[in-house]
């Protein structure tokens, strides 16, 4: 018997269709009801034009689509035979201001999704429902963002050739402090141990003497089963090119060469209500992204220690997140010792009007891999196409062949699938745009 | 007989002296020349105007003020794009008839001893009222679709050097019909090259 | 006095078509603990709240103040109910309806997802006829795309202590839209002496001339009331997109449109004649210091 639940703060809802056989998952498919038409919105619009449109793809990654979009045109001047050579400084300072986009949703998806749900599940009082510390820490982030970036959300700041922002030590040494802050805080409220330290973790038995949120979340999911629970493709993407990732196809823990125009869409398998998601598949096959991918395309010792003992689980899902959020910190803090204010900002290209062909964007988003595809006449756009994170994990299809979503949720209990289904940090917005 | 206000004595010394520095030239004529065609002592005329260089400065803003209060009443009017250029060079052609001291003031001395106007006069400051009005006359013409986009100096040259030079060869005595005979064609060549293209 | 005893506002927070960024956007509020102590959210998308969507939909509650974010889309359905009827519901006995956001204010980018049936709320672009003029009298539109955090937070503590807030034309709260976002903009001598910013990536230059900022003539409150406490676009040298007002989004936002090198668009209530005169003399002299950059990294003195 198929039942219908709406599931809400996704950045929007989901409508599960959960298909049980004695209180047990025997299938689920997953439609996303809203549709914006923003890829039609941008035809005929000046390539230039797209940097303010679709950051408004998304309320909470929108900096990582501002990203993609300048990556796509550059590309396409590139691909007109007009190729940019963005500074050092620029492309860190994009990278930075990407990262602490990327740590801002960490933040709030502990605190604002992972704590009150692991609460609800597990019934535990000593987990406490505190929102606003992913509300500060996000505060935060997006503060040192918006020191080069002008504000956050909506910032265009990135343009062909580099960056707008013409910044000062100032400035760097405002961001500084306010990272030095936003560190401790993490490390006061959520680990209950330094970054460094924690980064230095080898395996969960390190966990053993931390008092804090994390190690209450971590016991929690063991309490749970999380651990055998929740598994997936045991397959990973991680495509966008960065100094903090590395870009490489996984499948379990061997680690292949990866090429973004191996991604293709197909439509959502939805037989009770019409989704405006389109399924991404690499090569024809399901595969999942986000920050476990990307820990695993790292080779991250602790999250291959978990991954040796619990696969591609709810809990090492979780656990990912958590100490990305950890290694993104302390990534930042050494990206901004190696900007040189002394470099250009923005570096001189053609005019837009010398502009036909096409160009594609990649960047690692906070849910995995966001790509920009777009066609360009003159400086004006023929068509774009954009491509979420989330249209990986969350794709629906069917029983014989389930996407990442699907498979983690089968055959368990309906609580615990719902559960399960947040893990993968869902982007209603993103995936329908 | 009435007295003479101060304005309209203001403005008979503006005439005289418009007509001297036209006839003779800008360093020949002198500010007792100009009193004594007016009719006041020199004295006098320095209660009016301090030094011959500040008079000459408030001559061009007077000459563009005029021209500029005449292109505003075109600029305001209901007329279409190509109405107006007829009328603004209508206008012109008039003011080099009824009062050529004004245009040949323009020409032969602002135009050609910019020394004298380069402190206090730099750039276009003293003929600004005019230029805003020519500003706003193209602005609206490609607004309203039935000019051409280009650089405001391209379409400025065309338009006032062409006047310019035909009230130049007019003042010099060269051209064989009344410039009244002109203002037709002279306005269709302007529309004509200003005009949207399709 | 503690405000626990007083009944403490219901606030219920509905989506329309929209990105989620006035959410996210209000989560950056520097007091919003504080505020949270002194109004309750009935519904919000992000924060905890008393009901669920699924719960909200049934129309079986009330809210004093409903903050709609988004564009008021007609086919357009939350938790299988019709957004139409559920902000019909609840808008009748709210006190008051604040639209967060350009989209909820005026149809802002989700307008164009359906031109001829998206709008704001209670204006369509500069049009008041969207679908709940009947309430006309009880609407604030906080535009902006996206709001910033103060300006939401500004808005509900004078409703909280009951004091008046007076609005514009548009319906905006004058005391945040009253100024132009080019007020406190750290390039406004450039803009006073047409030094016009050639090439982004430089702090140096005024934006309205070749970049196609937009502050001039828009309203808002950006670089008084700095966007995350530290900045706003244009001191990062970003050109405003005009993103408060009821035509955004424009196209070609990072070019000025001009009409034979004569910007189309003067700044708010300013002449062209005015604007032209002006700026004519301003061209005409060349102020050393600001044609040249403003920090000399080589001087070694």
């Amino acid at each position: 018997m198929i039942t219908k639940t709406i599931l809400e703060q996704i950045e929007g809802e989901a409508s599960l269709y959960f298909d049980m056989k004695e209180d047990v998952v025997d299938f689920v498919t997953i439609a996303f009801p809203h549709f914006r038409g923003m890829e039609k919105m941008l035809e005929g619009k000046s390539a230039l034009d797209a940097l303010v449109i679709t950051p408004r793809v998304c309320g909470i990654c929108g900096h990582s689509h501002l990203l993609a979009s300048v990556r796509a045109i550059e590309d396409a001047y590139k691909n007109s035979g007009f190729a940019i050579a963005v500074t050092k400084k620029a492309s860190k300072v994009r990278e930075l201001t990407l990262i602490l986009e990327l740590v801002q949703n960490h933040f709030k998806w502990i605190y604002l999704v992972l704590v009150p749900h692991l609460k609800e599940l597990s019934g535990s009082e000593e987990l406490l429902n505190t929102p606003l510390k992913g509300a500060y820490g996000a505060s935060l982030a997006t503060k040192i963002l918006a020191i080069f970036a002008g504000q956050w959300p909506h910032s265009s700041y990135m343009i062909p050739g580099g960056i707008t922002s013409d910044f000062t030590y100032v400035d760097l040494t405002k961001a500084k402090s306010h990272l030095q802050k936003l560190t401790e805080y993490f490390e006061t409220e959520t680990l209950g141990v330094s970054v460094e330290e924690f980064l230095s973790f080898e395996s969960c038995k390190d966990f053993v003497s931390l008092e804090s949120d994390f190690a209450k979340i971590e016991r929690l999911l063991i309490d749970l089963g999380m651990q055998k629970k929740g598994h997936a493709k045991d397959a990973f993407l991680s495509i966008g090119i960065h100094e903090f990732s590395y870009a490489a196809k996984v499948k379990g823990t061997r680690l292949f060469k990866i090429a973004a125009k191996y991604v293709q869409t197909q439509e959502a398998y939805t037989p009770d209500e019409k989704s405006y998601a389109k399924n991404a598949l690499y090569k024809n096959q399901f595969y999942e992204t986000g920050p476990l991918a990307r820990c695993m395309a790292k080779e991250f010792k602790l999250i291959k220690n978990m991954h040796r003992r619990f696969k591609d689980s709810a809990y090492t899902r979780v656990m990912a997140r958590i100490y990305e959020t950890a290694y993104l910190l302390t990534f930042c803090k050494k990206l901004l010792t190696e900007i040189d204010i002394n470099e250009s900002s923005c570096v001189e290209s053609v005019s837009l009007k010398n502009i036909s062909g096409i160009g594609e964007g990649v960047v690692e988003a906070p849910r995995g891999p966001l790509i920009h595809r777009v066609q360009i006449k003159e400086g004006i756009i023929k068509s774009y196409k954009i491509i979420t994170p989330t249209q990986y994990n969350i794709a629906s299809s069917t029983k014989e062949n389930p996407s990442p979503a699907q498979q983690a949720m089968m055959n368990c209990s309906q609580a615990d699938a719902k559960f399960i289904f947040r893990t993968f940090d869902v982007c209603s917005v993103c995936t329908t745009h | 007989m009435a007295r003479v206000t101060k304005e309209e004595r203001k403005n008979g010394i503006i005439s005289a002296a418009l007509e001297l520095f036209s006839e003779n030239g800008f360093y020949i004529t002198t500010i007792p020349d100009i009193a004594k065609k007016v009719g006041m002592s020199v004295g006098n005329f320095y209660n009016y105007f301090s030094s011959k260089d500040i008079l000459a400065k408030e001559l061009i803003m007077y000459i563009s003020e005029y021209l500029g209060k005449n292109i505003r009443a075109i600029n305001e009017s209901d007329a279409n794009t190509q109405e107006k250029i007829e009328q603004i060079v209508s206008m012109y052609f008039d003011t080099a008839k009824q009062r050529p001291e004004m245009i040949e003031y323009f020409l032969r001395v602002y135009l050609s001893n910019r020394e004298v106007f380069k402190d206090g006069c730099e750039g276009m400051i003293c003929v600004s009222p005019f230029i805003t009005e020519m500003m706003i006359f193209f602005e609206n013409g490609v607004a309203s679709g039935e000019l051409h986009d280009q650089d405001f100096f391209s379409a400025f040259g065309l338009f006032m050097g062409y006047l310019g030079g035909m009230v130049f060869l007019y003042g010099e005595k060269i051209l064989p019909e009344p410039l009244d005979d002109y203002k037709q064609s002279i306005s269709e060549n302007i529309y004509n090259a200003l005009k949207t293209r399709t | 006095m503690h405000l626990k005893q007083e009944h403490k506002l219901k606030i219920f927070w509905l989506q329309g078509l929209t990105c989620n960024g006035n959410a996210h956007s209000f989560l950056n509020l520097d007091y919003l603990g504080e505020l949270l102590e002194k109004i309750e959210f009935v519904h919000h998308p992000l924060l905890p709240s008393k009901y669920s969507l699924t719960e909200m939909v049934k129309c079986k509650t009330s809210c004093d103040i409903l903050i709609f974010e988004g564009a008021y889309d007609p086919s357009l359905k939350r938790a299988d109910v019709f957004v139409d009827k559920i902000l019909r519901h609840y808008a009748k006995n709210a006190k008051y309806i604040i639209a967060v956001g350009t989209c909820a204010s005026f149809g802002g980018i989700f307008k164009a997802t359906s031109p001829k049936t998206n709008s704001g709320i209670l204006f369509n672009e500069a049009e008041k006829n969207g679908p709940l003029q009947e309430y006309n009298a009880k609407i604030i539109n906080l535009s902006g795309c996206p709001v910033h955090p103060e300006w939401l937070g500004f808005t509900l503590n004078m409703i909280i202590d009951r004091h008046k807030i007076v609005l514009d034309e548009e319906h905006r709260p004058q005391e945040l839209y009253s100024s132009l976002v080019h007020h406190g903009c750290t390039r406004n001598e450039y803009f006073e002496w047409k030094v016009d910013a050639d090439d982004f990536g430089q702090k140096e230059g005024c934006l309205f001339y070749k970049k196609g900022c937009r502050a001039p003539m828009t309203h808002g409150s950006c670089n008084t009331i700095l966007w995350n406490g530290v900045n706003s676009k244009t001191r990062s040298g970003t050109p405003c997109f005009g993103c408060t007002e009821s035509d955004f989004p424009r196209a070609n936002l990072f070019e000025t449109k001009t009409n034979m090198s004569i910007p189309a668009d003067a700044p708010v209530g300013v002449p062209k004649r005015a604007y032209l005169t002006l700026t004519g003399i301003a061209k005409t002299f060349h102020i050393k210091r600001l044609e040249e950059p403003l920090i000399d990294y080589k001087n070694n003195t």
